[in-house]
C-alpha cells in the first residue's frame, strides 16, 4: 500500500511539468503549429528560475522569470515561423538548440560549472499543506503536500478546457488550427491568435521549467529536461490536442517516469534499462492510436 | 517564377549561406561581448586552429568525417520530406554493432574485418531505423516523436550493454573491449586522429549524389518531398519509398558509428557522441538536403567544432558558444527573409 501511494505520490510530481508543456504543445496545435520547442522553452525557464530564485532570494519571482524567459524564447520562435515563415519543426530544433546552449554559455560564464547548479540558500517552491487533506485515507498521501505549481496545473487544464470549449477565442482558435484560410476569410485575425498561442505556450513552458528546477528539485542541471518536451509533445499526439486526452497522455508517460525511477531503486534493475520504459512507452502508445485511427484505410503521403 | 534575371541557382545557395554564417558570427560576437570575453580574439584562435596548418586541418576534418556521415544520412530522408531525427540512434547502434565485431571476430585479416564491421554498422542503423520507418510508411504514426523517443531508447540501450554484458572490468568508464588491431582504420596523417573513415565517407558523397539523382528511388524521394499529392496520383509507391528512405538513412547513420569506433576510439565508449546525429539536421539544412552540400557543411561545422574545443582551453570561452552559433546558423538557414525577400516581392508572393 505504501508503495502505491508512494508511487501516485511520484507520478503526480513528475506528471506536473509534462502536463503544462503539453498544454502548452496543445494550444500550439490547435492555432496549427506542431510545437517542437518546448523543450528549449521549459530548459531556459528552468535555469531562469534558479537565477531569479536565487537572487531574490524568493521563490515567486523565479516562477515569474521563468514563464517570462520561457515567452522570451516562445518569442523568437514565433518570430521566425510566422513573420519569416522559416519551418516549423526547423526552428523548434534550433530553438532547442538555442536553449540549450545558451544555458550551457551562461552557466558556465557566470558559475565556472558544466553540470548542477545549486546556489546555497536557494528557495524552492516549497510544499502546499490543505488542512484535512491528508485525513482523508488513500487520496490523502498522493495528493497533500505538494508544491504549489502542481495545484495549480489542474486548474489550468480546467481553464484550457474551457477556454477551447467555451469561449469565443477559443471557437476561433480551434478555428485557425482546423482550417486557417476558412478562418482568415471570415476575419479572424488568424495571425494574431497564433502569435498569442505560441506566447502562452511559452508562459506554460515557463511554469513547467519552474517546476522542474523550483519544485521537482532545487537546483539547475545542464539539459535537466532531457526529452520532457518531447514527452509532452508525444502526449499531444496521443490526445490529439484535446485538453484532457493530452492530459491523460502526460498522466501515463508520468507515471511510466516515475515507474522507472521506483524500479531503478528498489528491484534492481539497472537503469540503463529502466530509462528506455517512459520513451518505449510513447512509441508503443502512439503506434496503438493510430492503428485505431487508421485501421482499414490506405495509407496517404 | 517570374524571376528575370537567369543565373546559376548555386550563386544564390552560395550567397544565401554566407550571408547566414556571416550572422552567426555577428550574434556570437554580441554574446562573447555581452559577457566580456574578447570576440576577435576568439575568432582568430577559431580560424587559425580550425584552417591553419597541416595538423589543424587534419584536426577539422577528423571533427568533420562523422557529420559527413550524418549529413547524408540526414540529408536523403529530408529529400523526401521524412523528418527523420533517429540518425543519433542509428549512430549508436552502428558503433556498437562495429566495436562488437571488432572485438569478437578477432582472428580476420583487416581487409575483411573492416568491410564487415562497416557492414554490420550499417544493417544495425537500418534494423534501428526499420521500427520509426514502417510505423511512419504504414500506420503514419508521426516519425519526428518516434524517432526523438526511440533516440533515448539506443542510447540508454547501448549504455547498458557496456555498463553489464559487456563491461570491461577495471575501468572507470562504461566501454567495450578494444577492438582488434586488424580492425583499427590506418590514420592519414599522424600524429592527428584523422583516419581512413574520411575516405570511405568521400566515396559515400558521390554514390548517395549518384542515388539521388540518377536512381529510380532518388527520383522518387525527391517527387515526394516536393509534392507529396502529386507523387503519389503519379505512382510512387509512397509507403515503400518512406520506408526504404528511412533504412537508407539509418544504413549511413549506422556507418558514422563505425567510423568513429574503427577510426577514433577502438572501443564503443557509453555516451561518446556528442550529438553528431543531431549535427546532420544542421548540416542536411545548411547543404540543402544534397550529397555535396552537407560535405560542404560539415567540414564549416567540422572546423568550428574542432576549434571550440580549443576555445574552452585557451581562450576561457565555453564551448557551448559554438551551439548558439548553430542555433542561429539552422535558424537563418531556414528563415525566408535573409536573399529571397525581394524576390517574392518582385514575384508578388506573400
Amino acid at each position: 500500500m505504501q508503495a502505491f501511494t508512494d508511487l501516485a505520490f511520484a507520478t503526480l510530481r513528475l506528471t506536473t511539468p509534462i502536463i503544462l508543456a503539453a498544454l502548452a504543445g496543445l494550444l500550439s496545435q490547435q492555432v496549427g503549429l506542431i510545437n517542437i520547442a518546448l523543450e528549449g522553452m521549459m530548459l531556459a525557464a528552468a535555469f531562469a528560475a534558479v537565477l531569479g530564485a536565487f537572487y531574490a532570494q524568493h521563490a515567486l519571482v523565479g516562477v515569474v522569470a521563468a514563464v517570462v524567459t520561457g515567452m522570451l524564447v516562445a518569442l523568437v520562435f514565433a518570430v521566425f515561423v510566422l513573420r519569416f515563415r522559416a519551418n516549423l519543426i526547423v526552428a523548434g530544433l534550433a530553438a532547442n538548440i538555442l536553449a540549450l546552449g545558451g544555458t550551457g554559455y551562461l552557466l558556465q560564464v557566470l558559475y565556472q560549472t558544466r553540470g548542477a547548479f545549486a546556489p546555497p540558500g536557494l528557495r524552492g517552491l516549497g510544499t502546499v499543506h490543505i488542512p484535512g487533506l491528508s485525513q482523508i485515507p488513500i487520496l490523502g498521501p498522493i495528493l497533500d503536500g505538494h508544491s504549489p505549481l502542481v495545484y495549480v496545473t489542474w486548474v489550468l487544464v480546467i481553464l484550457t478546457s474551457i477556454f477551447l470549449n467555451r469561449t469565443v477565442t477559443g471557437l476561433r482558435v480551434r478555428a485557425v488550427g482546423e482550417q486557417a484560410e476558412a478562418a482568415a476569410t471570415v476575419g479572424i485575425p488568424v495571425r494574431r491568435l497564433q502569435y498569442g498561442m505560441l506566447l502562452a505556450a511559452g508562459g506554460l513552458c515557463g511554469l513547467a521549467g519552474a517546476q522542474m528546477s523550483l519544485g521537482n528539485l532545487q537546483l539547475f542541471v545542464y539539459n535537466m529536461t532531457n526529452g520532457r518536451g518531447f514527452m509532452a509533445l508525444a502526449a499531444v499526439f496521443f490526445g490529439q490536442a484535446q485538453p484532457w486526452p493530452t492530459t491523460l497522455g502526460s498522466v501515463v508517460f508520468g507515471f511510466f517516469d516515475a515507474l522507472q525511477i521506483r524500479l531503478q531503486t528498489t528491484v534492481g534493475v539497472p537503469p540503463q534499462i529502466t530509462q528506455i520504459l517512459p520513451f518505449l512507452s510513447i512509441v508503443v502508445v502512439l503506434t496503438w492510436v493510430s492503428w485505431r485511427r487508421y485501421r482499414g484505410r490506405p495509407v496517404a503521403a | 517564377m517570374t524571376r528575370t534575371v537567369v543565373r546559376p541557382q548555386w550563386v544564390g545557395e552560395l550567397g544565401r549561406s554566407f550571408v547566414t554564417f556571416s550572422a552567426a558570427l555577428v550574434i556570437g560576437a554580441l554574446v562573447m561581448v555581452a559577457t566580456g570575453r574578447d570576440a576577435w580574439g576568439a575568432y582568430r584562435t577559431l580560424f587559425a586552429v580550425a584552417f591553419l596548418g597541416a595538423q589543424n586541418l587534419a584536426d577539422t576534418l577528423l571533427a568533420a568525417t562523422p557529420l559527413i556521415f550524418t549529413g547524408l544520412a540526414t540529408a536523403v530522408a529530408f529529400r523526401a520530406g521524412v523528418f527523420n531525427i533517429g540518425v543519433e540512434g542509428a549512430l549508436y547502434l552502428g558503433a556498437f554493432a562495429a566495436a562488437w565485431i571488432g572485438f569478437t571476430l578477432t582472428g580476420l585479416p583487416a581487409g575483411l574485418l573492416i568491410p564487415l564491421a562497416f557492414l554490420a554498422a550499417g544493417l544495425a542503423g537500418a534494423l534501428f531505423m526499420l521500427i520509426p520507418g514502417a510505423l511512419r510508411a504504414y500506420l503514419r504514426v508521426d516519425e519526428i516523436v518516434t524517432t526523438i523517443m526511440l533516440n533515448y531508447v539506443a542510447i540508454s540501450f547501448t549504455s547498458y550493454l557496456v555498463n553489464y554484458p559487456y563491461a570491461v572490468p577495471g575501468l572507470a568508464n562504461a566501454m567495450s573491449p578494444k577492438i582488434a588491431l586488424a580492425a583499427q582504420l590506418p590514420r592519414l596523417l599522424p600524429p592527428s586522429q584523422l583516419n581512413l573513415a574520411l575516405i570511405v565517407v568521400l566515396l559515400l558523397v558521390p554514390l548517395v549524389h549518384w542515388l539521388l539523382s540518377r536512381t529510380t528511388l532518388g527520383y522518387e524521394l525527391r517527387a515526394l518531398g516536393s509534392n507529396p499529392i502529386f507523387a503519389r496520383w503519379s505512382g510512387v509507391p509512397v509507403p515503400a519509398v518512406i520506408l526504404q528512405v528511412m533504412l537508407l538513412s539509418g544504413f549511413i547513420g549506422g556507418l558514422a558509428g563505425a567510423g568513429q569506433v574503427l577510426g577514433v576510439n577502438y572501443r564503443f565508449v557509453d555516451n561518446f557522441s556528442p550529438g553528431y546525429g543531431f549535427d546532420g539536421i544542421t548540416i542536411a539544412l545548411l547543404g540543402r538536403n544534397t550529397a555535396l552540400g552537407s560535405l560542404i557543411a560539415a567540414v564549416l561545422l567540422g572546423a568550428l567544432r574542432s576549434g571550440g574545443a580549443t576555445l574552452e582551453l585557451f581562450v576561457d570561452i565555453p564551448k557551448d558558444l559554438i551551439l548558439i552559433l548553430e542555433a542561429t546558423i539552422i535558424f537563418f538557414v531556414t528563415a525566408e527573409f535573409v536573399l529571397t525577400f525581394p524576390r517574392r516581392r518582385h514575384a508578388g508572393v506573400h
